[in-house]
């Protein structure tokens, strides 16, 4: 019985640690999990903004202001400890400090507001900054400056990005775009790999063996041209 | 027909006569060949281990320094990759442009610097490319160690090393150069099978001063070619003559020694670590691997009629017991593919657990922790992947990962353990035939 509960936690936890990296790459919305992920982590759901961070279970501290130009109407908090955590709330700030450690994995707060155009952030992590760490937005995109400005419409138009222009693609298909003598070159090398392998197979026992040959390198020219613009559109 | 005949000639030279004359076999071996081309082209620009910037950064400085003895523990390592830097660095101004930060000193600004500029890919499949050249030149070397007179079996045995997970992951994606001191290996191991014995043990000598690791076959190999008692003394001496070179060498330019630096290295540590503490608390103990070895190595010497199947056998034997027993980095595991292969052919059970043994590697990896890891995929974006939670804290998050990883660990080793066995009862069958073959 033991054995057998021992092999269901190894498939168990392989499962897990198959799901959540998939998750982690990015596929959809929002994900951290609290007790392993390492930051500050900001999205928006149903006109809620909501703020949580959490630590790979280290004594952290977490403390920052919220200002904005609008009316704070409501919030609510999220595994808060009142020992430990401060959180002051006025009509257009919030004030915060609160502590993580190996018990304490992740606190939060979400809060509406209303007549704004923008909220100004200006986030620490252990009396420091560290925007790196700083993940707004389901693709974890991290701000410029010390003190951030989100506008009124930042969620939406960032949920209009496409997978394209998002980490990790974005990167990635600059320096394919970047490089282009190198992209190219090495994307003809594996085409003329890959049409040697249909000569050597699909096309041996084929007649006029050299006209497929000729068009399938025709084909690999055409889609190299396509890779080019293709490329251009996405790094545009 | 003169020049027909030269094609004819390198043809066999590079596939093996029984290959080359039968037309389906070379183009099955042809086919396999171009698809393992392909699986290595795809990895080659887009990951790599941190290690493989240090070799090149060593190479680097050899090279703006002109001094060629900068890495004293892998002399000739270095060299090579100095030299094929200066040949690439010639050719192809992408590298030429990243000088400066493969003159870098700090490991982790380099790093970045490295992975953040626009010509990562280029750069990397470049570096790569001489560890392709290796490899290359290896699957057609194992082609000749075995199964003379039978290409179906040869066809086979380059398929497993072509298609082999390890040999992928450590050449294209860890880029790690353990392959050339296996092609040296592999080199002294087809001279050993024709008979040459000193020069065999020459190379190996080139191997051991190369990479270190063939040094544990060595006693094997002086073992299968010792004709005459004098040879025992001889080949010995041969053997041990490139590290004693290395040694001297060291000695006399840098005034220290080679051979207590590797001794006193944390890899020769990873040899000691596994022992039996015979009293608690004192410090008497017996280090596995050690007793483990002297049983091989002892085995081998007791088999009267010691045949070239056997003694590679015998290499994956050894290097079986090493990943099993012994803390070991991955690239380690690419010293039992060379051995293993033969035997796959003979034995098909051993390649599924050789792919057992790979899917464990990649759970085992995470005990080395992000570096190993995540960071493998920076350069498609270093700042995604360097912030992205890391494997070990989520693991954490539910289970101790010391003991998580630990259970694959063990099932590593039972795996490479009855890996062991099962060559046993290989050797067994060997040796039968050949009593067979004799009375016949």
């Amino acid at each position: 019985m033991k054995r057998i509960n021992l092999t269901a936690k190894i498939i168990i936890l392989l499962f897990l640690a198959a799901l959540i990296s998939l998750l982690l790459a990015g596929c959809r919305g929002i994900f951290y999990i609290p007790g392993a992920s390492y930051g500050y982590y900001i999205w928006e759901e149903d006109s809620k903004v909501f703020v949580e961070w959490s630590v790979d279970r280290k004594d952290s501290k977490f403390d920052g202001r919220i200002s904005t130009d609008g009316k704070i109407t409501r919030y609510k908090l999220k595994e808060w400890e009142e020992e430990n955590d401060v959180i002051k709330v006025g009509e257009d700030k919030i004030n915060f400090s609160a502590t993580l450690d190996s018990k304490d994995y992740s606190d939060g707060f979400s809060f509406t507001v209303q007549d704004h155009t923008y909220l100004d952030f200006d986030l620490k992590i252990n009396d420091g900054y560290d925007l790196s760490r700083i993940n707004v937005g389901g693709f974890l995109e991290n701000p410029e400056n010390n003190i951030f400005r989100i506008e009124k419409d930042y969620f939406d138009q960032l949920k209009m990005k496409d997978w394209y222009q998002k980490r990790p693609f974005s990167e990635f298909f600059s320096k394919l775009f970047s490089n282009k003598y190198f992209t190219f070159i090495y994307l003809f090398i594996l085409g003329i790999i890959i049409i040697e392998i249909l000569r050597v197979t699909v096309l041996a026992r084929r007649r006029r063996k050299i006209v497929w040959v000729a068009i399938s390198y025709t084909m690999l020219i055409l889609v190299e041209i396509c890779i080019y613009f293709i490329l251009r559109f996405l790094v545009r | 027909m003169r020049v027909k005949a030269f094609f004819k000639k390198i043809g066999s030279l590079i596939v093996t006569k029984e290959i080359f004359e039968d037309k389906k076999s070379l183009r099955i071996l042809y086919k396999y060949f171009l698809i393992g081309l392909l699986i290595r082209f795809i990895f080659l620009p887009f990951f790599f281990q941190r290690d493989l910037l240090s070799t090149y950064q060593k190479a680097a400085e050899t090279l703006s320094t002109g001094n060629f003895l900068l890495d004293f523990q892998q002399l000739l390592t270095n060299m090579i990759h100095t030299i094929y830097l200066f040949i690439i660095k010639s050719i192809f101004p992408a590298i030429s442009q990243l000088s400066s930060v493969l003159l870098e000193k700090d490991t982790w600004i380099s790093w970045i610097s490295f992975n953040s500029s626009y010509n990562v890919f280029t750069a990397l499949t470049l570096f790569k490319i001489l560890y392709l050249i290796f490899d290359i030149a290896c699957m057609f070397l194992i082609l000749r160690l075995s199964f003379d007179g039978e290409p179906k079996n040869k066809l086979r045995v380059f398929k497993f090393w072509i298609f082999n997970p390890v040999v992928i992951f450590v050449l294209y994606i860890f880029a790690r150069h353990d392959i050339i001191g296996i092609f040296a290996t592999l080199v002294a191991l087809l001279l050993a099978k024709k008979d040459r014995k000193y020069w065999a043990i020459a190379v190996l000598a080139f191997g051991i001063a190369l990479r270190f690791f063939p040094i544990m076959i060595l006693p094997i190999f002086v073992f299968y070619l010792v004709r005459t008692k004098k040879d025992y003394v001889i080949l010995s001496m041969l053997g041990v003559s490139g590290l004693a070179a290395a040694e001297l060498f060291s000695y006399f330019y840098f005034g220290r020694s080679v051979i207590f630096s590797l001794l006193n290295s944390q890899h020769f540590d990873f040899i000691l670590s596994p022992k039996l503490e015979l009293v608690v608390g004192s410090h008497s103990s017996i280090f596995i691997f050690v007793a483990v070895y002297i049983v091989i190595i002892l085995s081998f010497l007791h088999i009267k009629k010691k045949s070239f199947d056997i003694l590679l056998n015998y290499g994956a034997i050894i290097y079986l017991a090493y990943v099993g027993i012994c803390y070991f980095h991955p690239q380690y595991m690419l010293w039992t593919v060379p051995f293993l292969i033969i035997a796959f052919v003979r034995r098909k059970s051993l390649l599924y657990y050789h792919w057992v043994q790979f899917a464990l590697l990649m759970v085992i990896l995470i005990y080395w922790g992000d570096l190993v890891t995540k960071f493998v995929f920076a350069p498609i974006d270093h700042k995604y992947f360097v912030y992205l939670t890391g494997i070990i804290p989520i693991i954490e998050r539910f289970y101790d990962s010391a003991k998580f990883v630990n259970i694959f660990r063990s099932i590593f080793t039972g795996v490479s353990l009855w890996m062991i066995y099962l060559i046993y009862k290989d050797n067994k069958k060997l040796l039968a035939g050949e009593l067979k073959n004799r009375e016949n």
